[in-house]
Order: C-alpha cells, then sequence, then structure tokens
C-alpha cells in the first residue's frame, strides 16, 4: 500500500526572531504564494500552516509555526519549542538593530529546544537591496552564521528569491540526524485523543 | 510599549495559571482585546514546572511564612473563620500576580553533596511540576482541550497502577500492591483470599451504577459517613482492600465522605479504557498542567492577544467612567474594562499540604509495568502510604495518608535513566520528616538502588474556593480560586472559567459556543513541493 498522507512523517519547523523581521512574510509566501506588501502589523490567526516537502526523494509533511506576536516581549513559550525538529532564525538585512538581535535568538533556540535540532539564520527583505536599503552584508549574515554553526542565506518573499530554500536545506540537515527523526512518525507513546471514545483504527499497526 | 495605553482594554489577565490560560483560550477567537501578563518571567503561576534553576530562586522566594499548621482539626471551626476574613482584609495583596504568594511557604531545597557526580544533569534537563495532578480520562478538561482544537499541541501519557503500601498478607510482608479496579485484576490478585475477592467484586459491581435508583437506597442515609466505615460495615472488606478502595480516592485527610468517595471511585473505574486500554488518567508531558497553560497562552496570542511576562501589576483606580486604572511595573499606566486575576490569599479555613519532589537516579522501572495488552506504557505511577502505614517513631500516630506520584523520564521531567517523585501529605508538624521516610520506603519497596539527588520541598494552601467578583458601574474584577489541591484535577475549576469568559464576553457569551472551534491550519490547500 502506497504510503497515505497521513502516514507521512511529521516535521515541526518553527520561525523564530525578532518582530517585523518577515516571519510571517516567509511563511505566507512558501506554504500559500501569498505576499502582501500592506501588511505590517503583528500576525493574528496563524498558528502554523502545513507544507509537503521530499527531500532526497522521501515525502515529509512539514508543520512550519509562527511566533503569534510572542516574540514582541520575549514571552514564546517553552511549549513552542518542544518537538522542534528545526528552527529558522530570521532577521530583516535593512535592519542592524534586528541583525545585533540575533545572538539572544541563537541562545533562546539553544536552550529551549532539542539539543539536536537544526538551527538556520535567513536573512529577509533581499528585495530592498535594490533600493539602497541593505543595512547587514551577506558576509556579515554568513560569518556571524558559521560562529553559530548554523547554514545560512537571503530571501526575498516579495520576489520569491530563495523562499524554498531555508525549509529545503533544513530538512535536508534534519533527515541526517536519525536520533532526531525517530519520533517524526506519528502515534509513539503519547495517547491519541482523535481515537478517543470509538473503535481503534483498524489500519494502525 | 507605548501602544499599551493608547487603547483601553477589553480585559486584563493577571496569571498564567491554568484557569487564567484556559480563559485566554476561550476568549482566543473573539476578537476582544486582551493583554495577558504574570508577574514570573515563566508561565503557569502555581501550576508552574520549574527547572532547577527556578525551583531554586522559587524556593528561596517562599522560605518565609507562619506556620500554617492545622494540628487541631473539627474543633474551633468558628474561630478559624473569624480569623480568615480578618486575615483576608490584612492580606489583600496591592499586587494582583505577586511572586510571592502567600500561598506557599517553608520551602527548601536540598541537594546530594555530590549531586553531579551521581548524575545529577544541568539544570534545563529538570522541569519539576509545582501542581503535579493527574486527569482522569471522563474530566471535562479533556473535552474542552479537544472541542477548542487545542490538544494537539499537547501530549498526553498515560497514568497506570496505582499501588497500595502495607501488609497483604504473613508471607509477602509489607509490600506495594497494585490496586485491582476491573474484574480481570480481581480474579488474577493473587495476594486476594477468595472470601475477599467476592466482597469486592460486590463493591466494584455497585460503584459502576451506584447512583442509580436501585442502588442509591444502600447508601444515601449514610452519605456524609466516612466510607471508610461503609466499605467495611456494608461491603465487609477487610483492612487491606479498604485501604485500596481509598487510595483510589487519593483522599489527603483519609476522611472521605461516602457521597464524595463514592462519585471518585465512579469517575476512576469509569475513566478505565476511555482513551485506551489499562489506564484511567492521563498526564501532559513536560510538566503537566504547565503545558496546558502555556498551550492556552499560545492559543491566546494567536488569536491575537498581547502576551507580557516578569510585569507584576497594581490597581490604581476602580469605577471612574466604567474604566480600571492599573500600573505596570514598568511605570505605564493601562485601562481596562475587566481585570482577571486569581486570590493570592489564602483561607485559613482550608487544609494546608505538604509537598516534597525528589529527583531520583534510578528509572524505578518496576513501576511502569504496562497493565493489559495493547496499552501505552505508562509514564507515572501512584503510590498510597495508608494513614499509619508509614514507619514513625514519633507520637502521636500519623493519622493521614501519604501518596506519592513517581514519573518516569517518559514525562520529560528529567533525563532517561532517572525519575522524579512527588510526595503529597496533609502538613502536620512533621511533614517535612514524615515525607522523608515516605520516599525511603518507597525506594525501599522498589528495590531500588537509586540515590535521591535533589529535593524541593514546600507547603501549599489554598484561597476560598469561590471566585470573587467586584463590579463598580460597567468596570468588574474578578478574581479565580487559586488550583485545587487534590491530586487529581477538578472539573469544578472549569466552572469558573465559563464565569470569567461571560463576564468578559459580555453579551456576546453564547453557552454553547464556549471553547467550541474548528481547527484553525488552512489544510489541503496546500500544494505538494517535491524538488
Amino acid at each position: 500500500m502506497a504510503p497515505s498522507e497521513d502516514s507521512l512523517p511529521v516535521l515541526k519547523i518553527l520561525l523564530i526572531g525578532p518582530s517585523g523581521a518577515g516571519k510571517s512574510a516567509l511563511l505566507l509566501r512558501y506554504c500559500e504564494d501569498q505576499f502582501d506588501p500592506e501588511s505590517t502589523t503583528a500576525t493574528i490567526g496563524i498558528d502554523f500552516k502545513t507544507k509537503k516537502l521530499a527531500v532526497r526523494g522521501k515525502a515529509y509533511k512539514l508543520n512550519i509555526f509562527d511566533t503569534a506576536g510572542q516574540e514582541r516581549f520575549r514571552t514564546l513559550s517553552t511549549s513552542y519549542y518542544r518537538g522542534a525538529h528545526g528552527v529558522i532564525l530570521v532577521y530583516d538585512i535593512s535592519s542592524k538593530k534586528s541583525f545585533a538581535s540575533m545572538e539572544k535568538w541563537f541562545d533562546e533556540a539553544r536552550l529551549n529546544a532539542n539539543p539536536d535540532a537544526v538551527l538556520y539564520l535567513v536573512g529577509s527583505k533581499l528585495d530592498k537591496v535594490a533600493v539602497g536599503g541593505r543595512a547587514v552584508s551577506f558576509e556579515q549574515g554568513k560569518a556571524f552564521a558559521e560562529a553559530q554553526g548554523a547554514e545560512f542565506c537571503e530571501i526575498s518573499s516579495k520576489t520569491r528569491e530563495n523562499v524554498k530554500r531555508p525549509f529545503v536545506e533544513v530538512v535536508d540537515k534534519i533527515v541526517q540526524k536519525p536520533q532526531l527523526i525517530a519520533g517524526a512518525t506519528p502515534g509513539s507513546k503519547s495517547i491519541d485523543f482523535d481515537m478517543g471514545g470509538f473503535p481503534s483504527n483498524p489500519c494502525s499497526c | 510599549m507605548e501602544s499599551l495605553n493608547a487603547e483601553t482594554w477589553d480585559t486584563v489577565i493577571c496569571g498564567t495559571g491554568l484557569s487564567q490560560s484556559l480563559l485566554a483560550l476561550a476568549l482566543s477567537r473573539s476578537k476582544k482585546r486582551i493583554l495577558h501578563l504574570d508577574a514570573n518571567d515563566f508561565y503557569g503561576e502555581h501550576e508552574a514546572a520549574l527547572s532547577l534553576q527556578e525551583a531554586d530562586s522559587w524556593a528561596h522566594a517562599h522560605t518565609g511564612g507562619d506556620v500554617l499548621h492545622h494540628d487541631e482539626p473539627a474543633s474551633g471551626k468558628n474561630t478559624n473563620e473569624n480569623v480568615a476574613s480578618d486575615k483576608n482584609k490584612l492580606l489583600t495583596p496591592p499586587v494582583l500576580s505577586g511572586k510571592e504568594s502567600t500561598l506557599f511557604r517553608n520551602a527548601h531545597v536540598w541537594k546530594h553533596p555530590n549531586a553531579e557526580a551521581q548524575g545529577l544533569s544541568f539544570p534545563r534537563a529538570y522541569s519539576l511540576a509545582l501542581a503535579p495532578q493527574i486527569i482522569h480520562t471522563k474530566s471535562k478538561l479533556l473535552s474542552q482541550l479537544v472541542s477548542s482544537k487545542a490538544y494537539r499541541q499537547v501530549e498526553f501519557l498515560a497514568v497506570g497502577s496505582f499501588y497500595v503500601y502495607g501488609t497483604t498478607d504473613a508471607a509477602h510482608g509489607t509490600t506495594l500492591a497494585r490496586i485491582p479496579s476491573s474484574r480481570e485484576d480481581v480474579f488474577s490478585a493473587q495476594s486476594i483470599p477468595a472470601r475477599s475477592k467476592r466482597a469486592l467484586m460486590k463493591f466494584l459491581k455497585f460503584v459502576i451504577d451506584y447512583d442509580s435508583d436501585e442502588q442509591k437506597p444502600i447508601w444515601q442515609e449514610k452519605a456524609d459517613n466516612p466510607l471508610s466505615e461503609f466499605l467495611v460495615e456494608h461491603f465487609k472488606l477487610d483492612e487491606h482492600l479498604r485501604d485500596s478502595i481509598l487510595a483510589m480516592t487519593l483522599t489527603l485527610d483519609g476522611k472521605v465522605t461516602v457521597k464524595d468517595g463514592l462519585a471518585t471511585i465512579h469517575r476512576h473505574l469509569t475513566s478505565i479504557g476511555l482513551f485506551g486500554p489499562g489506564f484511567c488518567a492521563v498526564y501532559p508531558k513536560w510538566g503537566g498542567i504547565s503545558e496546558i497553560a502555556q498551550v492556552g497562552c499560545r492559543a491566546g496570542a494567536v488569536g491575537g492577544s498581547t502576551y507580557m511576562l516578569d510585569t507584576p501589576v497594581s490597581i490604581d483606580e476602580v469605577g471612574h467612567g466604567g474604566d480600571i486604572w492599573l500600573k505596570l511595573s514598568n511605570d505605564i499606566s493601562i485601562r481596562t474594562t475587566s481585570l482577571i486575576s486569581s486570590q493570592q490569599t489564602y483561607s485559613t479555613t482550608s487544609p494546608t499540604i505538604s509537598r516534597l519532589v525528589a529527583i531520583i537516579n534510578s528509572p524505578l522501572q518496576s513501576l511502569f509495568e504496562i497493565l493489559a495488552e495493547g496499552a501505552p506504557t505508562p509514564a507515572v505511577a501512584v503510590v498510597a502510604f495508608p494513614s499509619g502505614s508509614l514507619p514513625n517513631n514519633s507520637q502521636p500516630r500519623l493519622d493521614v495518608p501519604v501518596y506519592a506520584f513517581v514519573h518516569s523520564s517518559e514525562t520529560g521531567e528529567c533525563p532517561s535513566g532517572q525519575s522524579v517523585v512527588y510526595l503529597t501529605m496533609q502538613t502536620t508538624p512533621q511533614s517535612s520528616h514524615v515525607l522523608d521516610i515516605a520516599l525511603a520506603t518507597l525506594l525501599q519497596a522498589v528495590a531500588a538502588d537509586g540515590d535521591v539527588l535533589y529535593k524541593l520541598y514546600y507547603e501549599q494552601a489554598n484561597s476560598s474556593r469561590h471566585s470573587l467578583v467586584t463590579s463598580q458601574g460597567s468596570a468588574t474584577v474578578f478574581e479565580f480560586p487559586s488550583p485545587s489541591l487534590g491530586l487529581a484535577f477538578d472539573d469544578e475549576s472549569l466552572d469558573t472559567v465559563k464565569e470569567a469568559w461571560k463576564i468578559v464576553m459580555k453579551d456576546d457569551a453564547l453557552d454553547n459556543a464556549f471553547m467550541q472551534f474548528e481547527d484553525r491550519e488552512g489544510m489541503g490547500d496546500d500544494d505538494d513541493d517535491y524538488d
């Protein structure tokens, strides 16, 4: 039997970084190919988005979580980080302040996420280079990522440039860590409430 | 920061305990403007799960306090109540969600002198629950988490065996015996003589429909009598079986009434098998109730609420023009039409409990056996030490039970190879000592060669059990009762969440819309992306 959609390994990917870095724009462009140039307000109503992605010939279901504004006063909960396979840290290349905060965000990710989780640095708003808006050079971003042991790229949600790359590269790194994806197959030790009160699924084994 | 005072909030919620966080979840689709704050720099308030570092500083903040012993029960109830109302006046805290609540006291931490050498890991490897309640599968909390779709963010683990410590028979001596709770259990239990098996079976059959017209006459007249007497007199249960049945109620004073006791045992038995074979209760991974609180807050944030931690609040003025003015610790003044917090003042008429949390460098594997075919591996085991069962040289004899919840590393509360034991009893002058004895007795009974690496002791009281509502004009101040001291989650607290929800929602509150939400994520509109 071909693997059904529900049996794909699920990977939890987090987006974190300071307010206004473009996390939600990246999420919406990657998952729904949408971009709203007017939208600058905090994100409301998005918990996470789902996207299927195949890497090295194998399909995965990504659950990509947005911060829901809890980055504003740095109140992301420890439960947000639970079970995350990858963390994409996003800053705005047109803002030095945004870039300067990344060290704190790396610290927070390391403190709260699984020690094996893949960290990935993204410089966003690459389109601003065309209007002379770059404040952080590619080399600065690259060097910082290397110092943190993370991969790096620059993207533009506006022009679509590179928007798939962080996700493909994060998943590629994740799947090379068997201990990290061991728990990605649904239904390990926890209790499945979807089955609650009903006869158990005959296909579950 | 400036934008915080640019508008009038529909509600400001102080504290991120379970009640406030469930309220945040309930309001998460309401489009109300909500500011949710906590004085601590962590989520969960009195139900938080703490790293060792957080536990150390939490204990430091709660070392002091008058002694809350209740050594003269029953007698002098009236004087107690007078004290309570006086205290309430005196202790009404100016800060709404204080870091140093009066509900906790006499906290202290003990660490093994060679803890690290013995295996104590880094502080964040631990997540110690301040309120390690189990949740029966029948609880409305679970059905509300399902109907609100918040359950997907919480991993629930099975609570396995309930054990009772005591003398089962001469041949076995003093041991832990698994409490038989189903027909199969009773049949296979070798320690129970045939005559007692029949008595126990009769009782189990009775409890399943104890509230029916047929069974009610059996107990109704004795509703307020102690359950322990009823079990012996009416069902002829021997001492061991009586203790086993009492243990199932998780009663902390050993004096549970027939009415309350039967209800609790009924909940226990009818919860078995509801979500799968072999367990009657669940426990959220990574620190229990605290995890549900965080998920509630996350739902609030996704719905547009603003979150701030490490921000104590005090009331500036109430009532002018129907608004409440609050002052945040950073001197910002904000305005709201309603204010929700939880009571920080203890009621001297309620009992106080003593808790001991201990990290053990042994997995205590034998307590976590799988109970039925196809059942999940349990992550929590319950051990009851009935009144008077512990070796105790001190006088008078200890007449309250002690309970231990043993958590395996599957709970995420400790590294693998270790376990966390949560002991609870009603406070007596020797509780700290008695809990130490119970811990040592437990380790001996499971023949574990484990050492205690770290211990956190504290005493916990609770506030009045009712919510407090004060209205001035159109402004309302609502205070939740503090968390219940029970060892199993009590559905009554959900009623106060709904009460608070109605206050904030005003005319928009439709009873059948409470906690009823659709999934948020747009499943199905994602296209495949196979590179």
